[in-house]
């Protein structure tokens, strides 16, 4: 990149891939996202402390207002698990990745934040614009995903998922082409091993890729053109931060309905 | 052939994928629309299963971009 800043078209720096380290602690770096993270989770741990103790049985404004966004919520997991039982059981897990991520991603649109320096290093950076993060909250979503299915279906049903032994046996019993076809789904069935592991990567690499793209291309755009189109960018950010929420929280919870299989589905309808 | 020139072909190479993803994406959206029109009903529904399509098929263009970003 260092060649369009040699031309005169991008006056500040791109953010580098990787996450800079502001300082150390007993040998452990502390980076510019995770700073941020920290501020996140301060500002929800003080609105949840000041706000849910002054809750009554008669909501008023601000109570209506975040009873309106859980009821929302919920309905969009609903839209997607088809029923509420399944709906109001992941949405712990769900709910909060959803209000953290739209937070996350629209925080570093607030003017100056990401000015604030220390030792010549920015201190706070949009979380979901560093891998990182990212990764890491795919991670525990899928491993939680993975965690509710055992709840629901048992250890054995869950490693019949995977581990076809069952099918193999009964294909056999029906016929010689019927087991072959079983076999055939035996070795599918170890795929979805690796599916698994492919989930957490796509469901990280989108949200990072959608985020960091964002960012280096207003910078890119901020240096090339007048104000105009840029300022068309930031507003067009909003609407990506939230839309990339909203569909990480979706396919999450499609997986979660991925991994339960369609006999649930059917006898909810 | 200098490496840095390598590394600039290649870059342009990795974003020639979002060419599929741009066919998909505007396929599925046309689809979308067109049942949308057709059942009005269901439209809250589809809209929804529709960006989370959109969202998939729009991944692959997401991988070129990381791609584009580590050459």
């Amino acid at each position: 990149m260092d060649f369009l800043k040699q031309i005169g078209i991008i006056e500040r720096d791109i953010t580098p891939l990787d996450p800079t380290p502001v300082f150390h602690i007993g040998g452990f770096p502390i980076t510019d996202s995770t700073l941020m993270i920290l501020l996140i989770t301060l500002i929800f741990t003080a609105i949840s402390f000041f706000l849910i103790r002054k809750f009554t049985l008669r909501p008023n404004k601000t109570q209506s207002f975040i009873e309106m966004i859980y009821e929302e919520s919920v309905a969009l997991i609903q839209q997607i698990t088809n029923s509420k039982k399944h709906a109001e059981r992941i949405f712990p897990i769900v709910g909060a990745m959803l209000i953290y991520l739209v937070f996350a991603n629209l925080i570093s649109l607030i003017p100056g934040l990401e000015q604030i320096t220390f030792d010549g290093v920015a201190v706070f950076r949009s979380p979901t614009a560093d891998f990182n993060t990212t990764f890491g909250l795919a991670f525990g979503a899928v491993i939680a995903i993975n965690i509710l299915t055992i709840k629901e279906k048992g250890i054995l049903a869950y490693l019949g998922n995977f581990f076809k032994f069952k099918e193999v046996y009964q294909g056999f019993r029906k016929g010689i082409s019927d087991g072959f076809v079983a076999c055939i789904n035996f070795f599918v069935g170890i795929l979805d091993i690796i599916g698994e592991i492919a989930k957490i990567i796509s469901l990280a690499l989108r949200l990072f890729g959608n985020m960091y793209a964002g960012g280096v291309l207003m910078i890119i755009l901020f240096g090339a053109l007048a104000l105009f189109v840029p300022a068309l960018w930031l507003a067009m950010n909003i609407f990506v931060g939230v839309l990339q929420a909203i569909v990480f929280v979706s396919l999450v919870s499609a997986y979660y309905m991925l991994a339960l299989g369609d006999e649930e589905e059917v006898s909810q309808e | 052939m200098e490496a840095e020139a390598a590394q600039f072909l290649a870059k342009g190479m990795a974003t020639l994928s979002m060419f599929g993803s741009a066919i998909g994406q505007g396929y599925l959206v046309g689809k979308a629309l067109e049942a949308m029109g057709r059942n009005p009903d269901v439209a809250g529904q589809l809209f929804t299963r529709m960006i989370i399509g959109v969202a998939l098929v729009e991944s692959t263009a997401i991988y070129a971009l990381v791609v584009f970003f580590l050459v």
